[in-house]
């Protein structure tokens, strides 16, 4: 039952969530698509520039959504439906990249596999060029197979196990089975889990501003534009071009793969019984498992290395004054915990407030706080960065170079993993819970305080570790964003790299992923089950 | 003479720690129809399951027809299932559905299109071949579930509580088409199920389990009237039981005494089957007394037309009337009984002091050894 709002502060709750809806979100897309003069929009099909950066941009996303969703396949398969030896070491190192930097694969595989690398020059003695297309193919695989991974293992698993009996009664062994029935069942899986990647793809920064060197795409194009030529307007114009394709992925992913699916959902789940698999299939999949695993592995290895030698590919000394130098006197961390921080509570109390809202009330412009609540997971950060720092670096709003800027684009681009959180929890909180105290003689806001939050501290939990983490591990969100004043970790290692300084690039990362993995860690301490990260 | 056309021997099985299987020995003859039933965990799926094939055989031997199929895959035992949520194909039509099983054997096509046209024609289907799973009824699901078993022309067919998912008015009726399918078709068939209605209306043989072991293997009849034991007694229909000690066994019944009173049984043994526990002098034992077995006289009858045997003063507690009977809760003996009336009169309620009569010939003897 949804009630309609009646009582003063309610209202002022629901008005303020619009408002900042309208001025956070809203606002800066808009912006985005204004700034450019008609004359911007029509000069890109003259550009050759641009027209060559969107066929980039486009056969990285089939070439890199492809691979990740395929390998993500077989891990899924492998995990949920084999007798595989290593499932659950496979799916632990799997799950390591959704805690990192996605810029993070680049750079250590310029570490380990680049002219000066670790294993290219200095184990194999060969001379490889890593920078190019085929660098950020084999990054962004590795950076984006998990989040296939992990929605498609959810569907398998979902997928009745009794269904595949009634196949193998009925007949059906081995591969037939694979294929006339698992892998059917799994499509619109696939489907969503490829879409997923692909949104991820397109909007990637990180990965191609490190390795992908001359060969730009549209997001590091946009980047380029204001670094170099500080054309904004050609910027604009360039993550308009991004935002369209993402935008469409976006749509089809929720509105046309959500509703093909076949999962239903049975009240008893039968014990699944792992079939035996074949001795050739097991070793296929264990073999292309195990090396994927190692290429994950190879990217943490390559940071850590990287943080404790003095010269990465002339001086291999150990040394700690990276991580001293670090530890000490780097403001950008103390930035990105703090901004992170502050970033990570605000969007989690924001998201679960519309959250609450939306699935419990009747008002006007449910349906837009809904909408809008779920945007920015669509939106590109290079996207939102650019329409932040139109919107909010010019009077009458002048934020430039104010930690206020950075913590507002953090908060807001993270509202929509957290508010589909918080819907999820409330569906499950059974409505009547509410309507008993509401029959007991509790207004709106008490309820909320004492019977939803109670039982909402788990998702909220969950949320705010999850937008903490992807706020200190962005990049592209910030990086139109930064200055010298405001900079933050993820900002500084993407300068150092540039420039050269791996080793202090390094020792950045490694204490950004020992924050990221830590505070998982710390999470799961305390709060044990009642944690739940991708609910995707 | 029949033949055993499955043969379960010996059979054991674990699931971590608890045992689920414990040393099961079942027969069952060709072209029957058997019932697996039993409370839930009491392992009657999962034999269902092994048969079938999905879990392995650990201990024991499994035989269909002259075969040991422990070692066999699913699809080769020839023994098809029927599942309990149905697990059609939900990408797949109906047609599909249905031939899924021929297509993977490779049958020419227009072999594929006799077969399907005769068996939805047996469960009346025909008009749904077009149409996907979730577009038609649990009834109708439940009957191209069916159709994609017995296409296959299997020697057995394995039934898994195939009724569990529908509403109370269609499980009865397709309880006895089912039934008439089955003695059509005369195919050596499997059911398990938890409800005893269903397994007294539609079985040759009921073996009712418990802990993952057989109570019980017999005919419907034999396991209402001649339970083995209290748990049989009390799982299949409703029971009064009244323990005593028997006084004396003689052509004229057996006597037995409890809390100072009498009770005469001369429990009648159809022909060729002696009871399998005749009772001793002596002994302790459960009588297992039927709802039914009982009945209300508000003034005794004069002595000779009762013989003067099983009349027992007593008081109605209570009552539900069901249609097509009532059911009285009374007391007797110092113990609760639930007496059934059929065909009551309309506002002719028992109350208050009355008399009970307790069939002697109804009455089923348990020995205590056995509870």
């Amino acid at each position: 039952m949804k009630h309609r709002v009646r009582e003063r502060p309610l209202s002022l709750l629901i008005f303020f969530i619009v408002f900042c809806l309208l001025a956070f979100v809203v606002y800066p897309i808009v912006e985005v698509f204004f700034y450019p003069k008609a004359n911007d929009f029509v000069s890109v099909f003259h550009n050759a520039r641009y027209m060559r950066t969107a066929l980039n941009s486009l056969m990285m996303l089939v070439l890199s959504t492809l691979s990740a969703t395929f390998i993500g396949f077989i891990f899924a398969y492998t995990v949920t439906r084999t007798d595989v030896p290593g499932r659950k070491a496979f799916k632990f190192i799997t799950l390591l990249p959704l805690f990192s930097p996605p810029f993070m694969v680049s750079f250590s595989y310029i570490m380990m596999f680049g002219r000066n690398g670790l294993i290219t020059k200095g184990f194999l003695g060969l001379d490889v060029n890593i920078f190019g297309w085929h660098g950020l193919w084999l990054a962004q695989t590795i950076a984006f197979f998990p989040v296939a991974f992990l929605v498609m293992e959810g569907v398998l698993q979902s997928i009745s196990p009794m269904l595949e009996y009634a196949g193998r009664n009925l007949g059906a062994n081995g591969f037939t089975l694979f294929r006339t029935v698992t892998f059917p069942l799994a499509r619109p899986g696939v489907a969503g889990a490829a879409l997923l990647v692909a949104i991820q793809v397109l909007a990637d920064f990180g990965n191609p501003i490190m390795i992908s060197g001359g060969f730009s795409v549209l997001a590091t194009e946009a980047w380029m534009r204001v670094e170099g030529w500080a054309d904004i307007a050609g910027a604009a114009v360039l993550s308009i071009m991004l935002l369209v394709p993402s935008l469409v992925l976006f749509f089809v992913q929720r509105y046309w793969v959500g509703r093909k699916s076949y999962v239903t959902v049975t009240g008893k789940m039968a014990q699944v019984n792992i079939q035996k698999t074949g001795k050739v299939m097991k070793w296929v999949l264990f073999t292309v498992c195990a090396a994927v695993s190692l290429l994950v592995l190879l990217v943490y290895v390559g940071l850590i290395v990287g943080a404790f030698v003095n010269g990465w590919g002339y001086d291999w000394t150990f040394t700690t004054r990276y991580i001293t130098e670090i530890a000490t006197r780097s403001k950008e961390l103390v930035h990105s915990l703090s901004y992170s921080a502050i970033a990570g509570f605000s969007s989690a109390l924001f998201s679960m407030t519309a959250a609450f809202l939306v699935s419990r009330k009747k008002f006007p412009g449910r349906r837009f706080v809904d909408f809008t609540c779920m945007l920015p997971a669509a939106l590109p950060g290079i996207f939102l960065g650019i329409g932040y720092s139109i919107g909010f670096t010019r009077p009458p709003v002048d934020l430039y170079g104010t930690a206020t800027i950075i913590i507002l684009s953090m908060i807001f681009w993270n509202i929509s993993t957290g508010y589909q959180t918080g819907i999820g929890a409330f569906q499950q909180i059974s409505p009547s819970f509410s309507e008993a105290a509401s029959n007991l003689g509790a207004g709106s806001l008490r309820i909320f305080r004492e019977i939803e939050i109670p039982l909402i501290k788990g998702p909220f939990f969950s949320s705010f570790i999850m937008s903490f983490i992807r706020a200190i591990t962005t990049l592209s969100v910030i990086v139109f964003l930064s200055t010298s004043k405001n900079a933050v970790a993820t900002f500084s290692i993407m300068n150092l790299v540039s420039d050269g300084f791996y080793g202090k690039a390094a020792a950045l990362t490694c204490v950004l992923l020992v924050i990221s993995f830590g505070t998982i860690g710390l999470a799961k301490l305390i709060m044990g089950k009642q944690v739940q990260f991708f609910k995707v | 003479m029949a033949q055993a056309h499955v043969i379960i021997r010996e059979v054991s099985k674990c699931f971590g720690k608890t045992k689920v299987l414990d040393t099961i020995s079942l027969e069952i003859e060709k072209g029957s129809f058997t019932t697996l039933l039993g409370p839930s965990g009491c392992g009657k799926t999962t034999l269902l399951r092994t048969i079938a094939g999905f879990y392995d055989v650990e201990q024991g031997e499994i035989f269909i027809g002259e075969k040991k199929v422990n070692d066999v895959p699913s699809h080769l035992r020839n023994a098809v299932m029927v599942f309990q949520d149905y697990a059609l194909f939900p990408h797949m039509n109906i047609r599909e559905n249905i031939t899924y099983g021929l297509r993977i054997r490779k049958m020419p096509q227009d072999e594929i299109e006799k077969k399907l046209e005769t068996t939805a024609g047996y469960l009346d289907i025909k008009n749904l071949l077009d149409r996907t799973p979730g577009e038609i009824s649990g009834g109708q699901q439940q009957r191209v579930a069916l159709a994609r078993a017995l296409v296959m022309e299997p020697e057995v067919l394995l039934l898994d509580e195939p009724l569990s998912n529908l509403d109370a008015k269609l499980r009865v009726s397709i309880r006895a088409e089912l039934r008439q399918l089955q003695q059509r078709l005369k195919i050596t068939t499997i059911y398990v199920t938890h409800d005893q209605a269903e397994a007294l209306a539609m079985s040759d043989t009921i073996a009712i389990m418990k802990g993952g072991k057989i109570m019980q293997v017999g005919s419907p009849s034999d396991v209402y009237y001649r339970p083995d034991n209290a748990f049989v007694a009390s799982f299949v229909g409703t029971v009064n039981f009244i323990d005593g000690t028997v006084r004396s066994v003689s052509d004229e019944g057996v006597e037995v005494e409890t809390g100072g009173t009498t009770i005469t049984v001369r429990e009648r043994q159809p022909a060729g089957k002696p009871a399998a526990h005749p009772p001793l002098p002596g002994e302790k034992i459960t009588l297992s007394i039927r709802p039914e077995s009982i009945r209300i006289v508000e003034h005794p009858a004069p002595a000779a037309a009762f013989r003067d045997e099983n009349v027992f003063r007593g008081t109605i507690k209570d009552y539900i009337f069901e249609g097509s009977s009532i059911r009285y809760w009374g007391e007797a003996l110092g113990k609760e009984l639930l007496i059934d009336v059929f065909n009551p009169v309309e506002n002719a309620l028992h109350t208050g002091d009355v008399w009970f009569r307790i069939d002697p010939e109804r009455i089923h003897v348990i020995p205590q050894s056995i509870t």
